[in-house]
């Protein structure tokens, strides 16, 4: 269907090549995960033998709910700020701007290294710490994803709506804002738990264990298993968001099919 | 890494200014959670290193940290890294300008969304997964390498290895490319057809276009686009980590191994005048991409 509208020899290249740097990695180390060198043939071994660890469901639920937590984190954090920045706040939009872009201009492992030097004990004493750090992470990200959803709807008019006929400020974001832009904030949600899910410095920095450390300590006693849990998640987590990109409707593209 | 680029910054958006004066209490405690969080969870730590790399084992001011920070063998570490992100943001930044400009100038409007979903999806790959899947696909036994020699290219004919510098370069191009065409299409985008016709009716060829035009439009964003990808790729620890352990010197990696207590200094703070060091150079490619971004935005809408 694509290949019916190219237009030129330079599109096809262009396409075949972005394709083969993309997949020919993708395809060849999936090859190679289902290798079983013992057996001289190719099989779902070195998966079955990740998946029988214990460790792997103990992982994949630690890291699960750090993600979860992150993410409810920043939603929690985000939607009202953001609700409001673009009601009343505009004075103070260039700063908040430009604080929530931080996280992407310093290096992690500064940030690693400060959050080791300077939270209290009983902070680095418990795992959940780094959901708050992924929430870090992922402020720019989701920041600016909320704010791209909250600029397409007429925001305005529906909060003076909701207050008018009675509504408070929780009720109006929480029953009314909320589901309007929920696509929106669904894919800040997602974002942030494929983010905080496959974060590796902080983590390991701080000598926490999760899902993603765990691929580096397997691969010391199995390299074949490594490569196919490495192999597995990147999969997952391409199939995750290709399909949340696909399921999810941007704000304005909602706001429009419903006005029509 | 970015999603929704950074160039909707500072967008129009400020229609409503100027609330009433005695509003401004209720101004600051919208955002005071937000602001709240962001100081205790990063500004806080941030003001930490930059306290403690200035201090001795004992607390006292010294200038000693950063006096070893910039002798050997953290002076080539930083070079090498500086190298790095150098190398990985060219060699990253001219294929994906191309394909932005390709796709944008000649692809439907269908393809350009798979585009732009497929990217930003490779742009958050990274880290040990990453590292593990080029190792097992262009490996010495991986398939892609014995493919691309069926092909007459062996990548192995000269000194190259995966777990040197070219390795860890060619590995970043996996997300580093995908960010390029992120960050660079809306300025592809913004080259009007109306600009390109204008000129054309006003007697320039196609090559007076991109030279008078064309390319000193897209310059700023080109360069700032690659400030981007040497922030990131100067930056970047989990995927150098797994790839080289340890052979090629980072400024990271020394981080870690210092943090880990593989490597054993005298002085404790050095880690956080390193972790300084890196902070200032990513400042210094990140404060003229935004700026850039800034301006740029102006005619991209």
């Amino acid at each position: 269907m694509v290949f019916s509208k190219l237009k030129s020899l330079p599109l096809f290249l262009t396409l075949l090549i972005a394709g083969l740097f993309v997949l020919l990695p993708l395809g060849s180390s999936a090859e190679f995960s289902l290798r079983q060198p013992t057996k001289q043939n190719h099989g779902f071994d070195n998966y079955v033998w990740f998946i029988s660890q214990p460790e792997f469901g103990h992982y994949m639920g630690v890291s699960f709910s750090l993600a979860a937590v992150s993410a409810l984190i920043l939603l929690v954090l985000l939607v009202p700020t953001v609700v409001w920045l673009n009601l009343k706040g505009q004075k103070l939009r260039p700063f908040v701007d430009f604080i929530t872009l931080m996280p992407l201009v310093i290096p992690v492992v500064a940030l690693a290294i400060g959050a080791q030097n300077s939270l209290p004990e009983f902070a680095q004493t418990n795992q959940f710490i780094l959901s708050f750090l992924y929430a870090v992470l992922a402020m720019p990200y989701a920041y600016r994803t909320l704010d791209t959803g909250l600029k397409a709807i007429p925001l305005q008019t529906i909060s003076e709506a909701a207050r008018g006929l009675g509504a408070n400020w929780f009720r109006t974001i929480v029953r009314v804002i909320t589901p309007i832009i929920r696509g929106t904030v669904l894919s800040a949600l997602f974002m942030t738990l494929a983010l905080s899910f496959g974060e590796y410095t902080i983590t390991s920095l701080l000598h926490w264990d999760t899902f993603t450390t765990w691929v580096t300590v397997i691969s010391q006693a199995n390299v074949m298993g490594a490569i196919a849990l490495s192999v597995f998640s990147l999969v997952a987590i391409f199939i995750f968001l290709l399909l949340v990109g696909l399921f999810i409707k941007p704000a304005a593209s909602q706001v429009a099919k419903e006005e029509e | 890494m970015n999603q929704p680029e950074i160039s909707t910054l500072d967008r129009k958006g400020a229609s409503k200014r100027g609330t009433l004066s005695g509003q401004s209490l209720g101004l600051i405690l919208g955002v005071l959670p937000l602001v709240a969080f962001m100081g205790v969870f990063f500004f806080w730590p941030l003001w930490s290193v930059l306290w403690s790399s200035f201090e001795d084992n004992f607390g006292a001011f010294t200038l000693k940290n950063f006096e070893v920070a910039l002798g050997e063998p953290y002076r080539t570490a930083f070079s090498n890294s500086i190298t790095l992100g150098l190398i990985s943001a060219i060699t990253s930044a001219i294929p994906g300008a191309i394909i932005a400009y390709i796709i944008e100038s000649r692809g439907s409007q269908k393809l350009r969304q798979f585009i732009a979903s497929i990217s930003s999806v490779l742009s958050t790959t990274g880290g040990v997964p990453l590292a593990f899947m080029f190792i097992a696909a262009y490996g010495a036994e991986g398939s892609a390498t014995a493919l691309l020699r069926a092909f007459g290219i062996n990548i192995y004919a000269g000194s190259f290895t995966l777990y040197s510098l070219a390795g860890v370069i060619f590995v970043y191009s996996y997300f580093m490319v995908p960010t390029m065409v992120i960050v660079f299409s809306p300025a592809v985008h913004g080259i009007r057809r109306e600009w390109q016709e204008a000129a054309k009716n006003l007697g320039a060829t196609t090559a007076q276009f991109w030279r008078r035009v064309g390319i000193p439009l897209l310059f700023p964003s080109f360069i700032s686009s690659l400030l981007l990808l040497f922030a990131a790729a100067f930056s970047a620890y989990a995927t150098a980590r797994a790839m080289t352990s340890g052979s090629v010197a980072l400024v990271p990696l020394m981080i870690g191994n210092l943090v880990d207590g593989n490597v054993i200094n005298d002085q404790m703070n050095l880690g956080k005048a390193l972790a300084m060091g890196m902070v200032i150079v990513s400042l210094v490619a990140m404060i003229p991409y935004l700026l850039i971004q800034r301006r740029a935005s102006r005619w991209q809408q």
